[in-house]
Protein backbone atom coordinates (compact mmCIF):
# COMPACT_ATOMS: atom_id res chain seq x y z
CA UNK A 1 0.00 0.00 0.00
CA UNK A 2 0.97 3.58 -0.57
CA UNK A 3 -0.33 6.92 0.71
CA UNK A 4 -2.14 9.10 -1.83
CA UNK A 5 0.27 11.95 -0.96
CA UNK A 6 3.21 9.72 -1.93
CA UNK A 7 1.63 9.02 -5.34
CA UNK A 8 1.20 12.75 -5.97
CA UNK A 9 4.83 13.35 -4.93
CA UNK A 10 6.17 10.64 -7.28
CA UNK A 11 4.28 12.05 -10.27
CA UNK A 12 5.39 15.62 -9.50
CA UNK A 13 9.02 14.47 -9.38
CA UNK A 14 8.90 14.00 -13.16
CA UNK A 15 6.07 16.46 -13.94
CA UNK A 16 6.41 19.34 -11.48
CA UNK A 17 3.36 21.22 -12.79
CA UNK A 18 1.08 18.19 -12.57
CA UNK A 19 -2.36 18.58 -11.09
CA UNK A 20 -2.99 15.14 -9.58
CA UNK A 21 -6.13 13.63 -8.11
CA UNK A 22 -5.95 10.24 -6.40
CA UNK A 23 -8.90 8.16 -5.24
CA UNK A 24 -8.49 4.97 -3.23
CA UNK A 25 -11.02 2.72 -4.97
CA UNK A 26 -11.06 -0.18 -2.56
CA UNK A 27 -10.07 1.35 0.77
CA UNK A 28 -6.98 -0.88 0.75
CA UNK A 29 -4.58 1.81 -0.55
CA UNK A 30 -3.36 -0.28 -3.50
CA UNK A 31 -6.12 0.16 -6.15
CA UNK A 32 -6.43 3.74 -7.30
CA UNK A 33 -8.19 6.04 -9.69
CA UNK A 34 -5.61 8.61 -10.71
CA UNK A 35 -6.16 11.74 -12.77
CA UNK A 36 -3.18 13.78 -14.00
CA UNK A 37 -3.28 17.14 -15.76
CA UNK A 38 0.06 18.49 -16.99
CA UNK A 39 1.56 20.63 -19.72
CA UNK A 40 4.17 17.86 -20.14
CA UNK A 41 1.50 15.85 -22.04
CA UNK A 42 1.33 18.40 -24.85
CA UNK A 43 2.02 16.81 -28.23
CA UNK A 44 2.01 13.28 -26.78
CA UNK A 45 -0.37 10.50 -27.74
CA UNK A 46 -2.64 9.10 -25.06
CA UNK A 47 -0.52 5.97 -24.78
CA UNK A 48 2.63 8.09 -24.34
CA UNK A 49 0.89 10.19 -21.67
CA UNK A 50 -0.04 7.06 -19.74
CA UNK A 51 3.49 5.67 -20.11
CA UNK A 52 4.87 8.91 -18.62
CA UNK A 53 2.72 8.44 -15.51
CA UNK A 54 3.56 4.74 -15.25
CA UNK A 55 7.27 5.54 -15.51
CA UNK A 56 6.90 8.02 -12.64
CA UNK A 57 5.21 5.31 -10.55
CA UNK A 58 7.48 2.46 -11.66
CA UNK A 59 9.12 1.81 -8.29
CA UNK A 60 5.79 1.67 -6.48
CA UNK A 61 4.50 -0.83 -9.05
CA UNK A 62 7.62 -3.00 -8.98
CA UNK A 63 7.69 -3.41 -5.20
CA UNK A 64 3.95 -4.14 -5.05
CA UNK A 65 2.78 -1.00 -3.23
CA UNK A 66 0.42 -0.34 -6.14
CA UNK A 67 -1.63 -3.21 -7.59
CA UNK A 68 -3.90 -1.46 -10.07
CA UNK A 69 -4.58 1.98 -11.47
CA UNK A 70 -7.37 3.43 -13.53
CA UNK A 71 -5.70 6.38 -15.17
CA UNK A 72 -6.99 9.53 -16.83
CA UNK A 73 -4.58 12.03 -18.36
CA UNK A 74 -5.35 15.55 -19.57
CA UNK A 75 -3.13 18.11 -21.30
CA UNK A 76 -2.99 21.33 -19.27
CA UNK A 77 -4.35 24.35 -21.14
CA UNK B 1 15.43 -9.27 -20.26
CA UNK B 2 15.34 -12.85 -21.45
CA UNK B 3 15.81 -12.93 -25.21
CA UNK B 4 13.67 -16.05 -25.34
CA UNK B 5 10.62 -14.29 -23.90
CA UNK B 6 11.14 -11.28 -26.11
CA UNK B 7 11.16 -13.48 -29.22
CA UNK B 8 8.10 -15.40 -27.99
CA UNK B 9 6.20 -12.13 -27.41
CA UNK B 10 7.22 -10.71 -30.79
CA UNK B 11 6.02 -13.90 -32.50
CA UNK B 12 2.66 -13.78 -30.68
CA UNK B 13 2.18 -10.09 -31.41
CA UNK B 14 3.03 -10.70 -35.06
CA UNK B 15 0.60 -13.60 -35.37
CA UNK B 16 -2.48 -11.81 -34.01
CA UNK B 17 -4.08 -8.58 -35.23
CA UNK B 18 -5.50 -8.00 -31.77
CA UNK B 19 -3.63 -9.57 -28.88
CA UNK B 20 -4.44 -9.18 -25.20
CA UNK B 21 -1.99 -10.26 -22.51
CA UNK B 22 -4.10 -10.77 -19.43
CA UNK B 23 -4.87 -12.74 -16.33
CA UNK B 24 -6.84 -15.86 -17.23
CA UNK B 25 -8.24 -16.97 -20.57
CA UNK B 26 -10.97 -15.65 -22.87
CA UNK B 27 -13.44 -18.16 -21.44
CA UNK B 28 -12.25 -17.86 -17.86
CA UNK B 29 -10.78 -14.44 -17.13
CA UNK B 30 -9.30 -14.21 -13.66
CA UNK B 31 -9.19 -10.46 -13.27
CA UNK B 32 -11.86 -7.78 -13.59
CA UNK B 33 -9.77 -5.66 -15.96
CA UNK B 34 -9.05 -8.63 -18.24
CA UNK B 35 -12.78 -9.39 -18.36
CA UNK B 36 -13.51 -5.73 -19.14
CA UNK B 37 -11.01 -5.83 -22.02
CA UNK B 38 -12.52 -9.04 -23.44
CA UNK B 39 -16.00 -7.49 -23.33
CA UNK B 40 -14.60 -4.34 -24.93
CA UNK B 41 -13.30 -6.28 -27.95
CA UNK B 42 -16.34 -8.57 -28.12
CA UNK B 43 -18.34 -5.42 -28.81
CA UNK B 44 -16.17 -4.62 -31.84
CA UNK B 45 -16.66 -8.00 -33.44
CA UNK B 46 -13.12 -8.51 -34.75
CA UNK B 47 -11.29 -11.71 -33.86
CA UNK B 48 -8.82 -11.37 -30.99
CA UNK B 49 -6.64 -13.60 -28.86
CA UNK B 50 -6.00 -13.58 -25.13
CA UNK B 51 -2.72 -14.93 -23.76
CA UNK B 52 -2.79 -15.84 -20.08
CA UNK B 53 0.39 -14.70 -18.35
CA UNK B 54 -0.95 -14.67 -14.78
CA UNK B 55 1.43 -17.38 -13.55
CA UNK B 56 4.33 -16.51 -15.86
CA UNK B 57 6.24 -13.86 -13.94
CA UNK B 58 9.38 -13.82 -16.18
CA UNK B 59 7.24 -13.24 -19.26
CA UNK B 60 5.25 -10.53 -17.47
CA UNK B 61 8.54 -8.85 -16.55
CA UNK B 62 9.72 -9.03 -20.18
CA UNK B 63 6.39 -7.56 -21.35
CA UNK B 64 6.59 -4.69 -18.86
CA UNK B 65 10.11 -3.83 -19.98
CA UNK B 66 9.16 -3.94 -23.67
CA UNK B 67 6.12 -1.69 -23.23
CA UNK B 68 7.02 0.64 -20.35
CA UNK B 69 3.70 -0.45 -18.91
CA UNK B 70 3.60 -2.18 -15.50
CA UNK B 71 0.08 -3.62 -15.41
CA UNK B 72 -2.07 -6.25 -17.11
CA UNK B 73 -3.95 -6.39 -19.38
CA UNK B 74 -1.74 -5.16 -22.21
CA UNK B 75 -3.23 -4.79 -25.68
CA UNK B 76 -1.40 -4.95 -29.02
CA UNK B 77 -3.14 -4.09 -32.28
CA UNK B 78 -1.38 -4.80 -35.56
CA UNK B 79 1.96 -5.01 -33.76
CA UNK B 80 1.59 -1.71 -31.90
CA UNK B 81 1.14 -1.44 -28.14
CA UNK B 82 -1.98 0.45 -27.02
CA UNK B 83 -2.00 -0.05 -23.24
CA UNK B 84 -5.39 -0.97 -21.78
CA UNK B 85 -9.00 0.19 -21.90
CA UNK B 86 -8.08 3.45 -20.12
CA UNK B 87 -6.38 4.35 -23.42
CA UNK B 88 -8.57 2.37 -25.84
CA UNK B 89 -11.87 3.64 -24.38
CA UNK B 90 -11.17 7.33 -25.09
CA UNK B 91 -9.71 6.36 -28.50
CA UNK B 92 -12.95 4.53 -29.33
CA UNK B 93 -15.02 7.54 -28.25
CA UNK B 94 -13.09 9.71 -30.70
CA UNK B 95 -13.39 7.12 -33.47
CA UNK B 96 -9.61 6.66 -33.66
CA UNK B 97 -9.70 3.03 -32.62
CA UNK B 98 -12.27 2.15 -35.28
CA UNK B 99 -9.92 3.51 -37.94
CA UNK B 100 -6.95 1.57 -36.53
CA UNK B 101 -8.96 -1.67 -36.47
CA UNK B 102 -10.34 -1.10 -39.94
CA UNK B 103 -6.81 -0.56 -41.29
CA UNK B 104 -5.48 -3.59 -39.37
CA UNK B 105 -8.13 -5.94 -40.71
CA UNK B 106 -8.64 -4.25 -44.06
CA UNK B 107 -12.40 -4.25 -43.60
CA UNK B 108 -15.27 -3.26 -41.34
CA UNK B 109 -15.95 -5.46 -38.34
CA UNK B 110 -17.75 -8.69 -39.28
CA UNK B 111 -20.59 -7.85 -36.89
CA UNK B 112 -21.45 -4.65 -38.71
CA UNK B 113 -21.16 -6.01 -42.25
CA UNK B 114 -22.75 -9.47 -42.02
CA UNK B 115 -25.83 -9.65 -44.18
CA UNK B 116 -28.29 -12.08 -42.63
CA UNK B 117 -30.58 -12.22 -45.66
Amino acid sequence: MIATDAIVALIRETMPDADVTVFDRTGTMDHFNIGVTSSAFAGKTLIQQHQMVYRALKAAHSDGRIHAIELTTTVAE
Amino acid sequence: MSEQFKQEIEAEVGANKILVYGKGTKDAPRCGFTLETIQFFNNFGYPFEVVDVLENMPKREALSQMTDWPTLPKVFIDGTFYGDTDVLGPMAEKGELQTILKNAFGSEAPKTTINLH
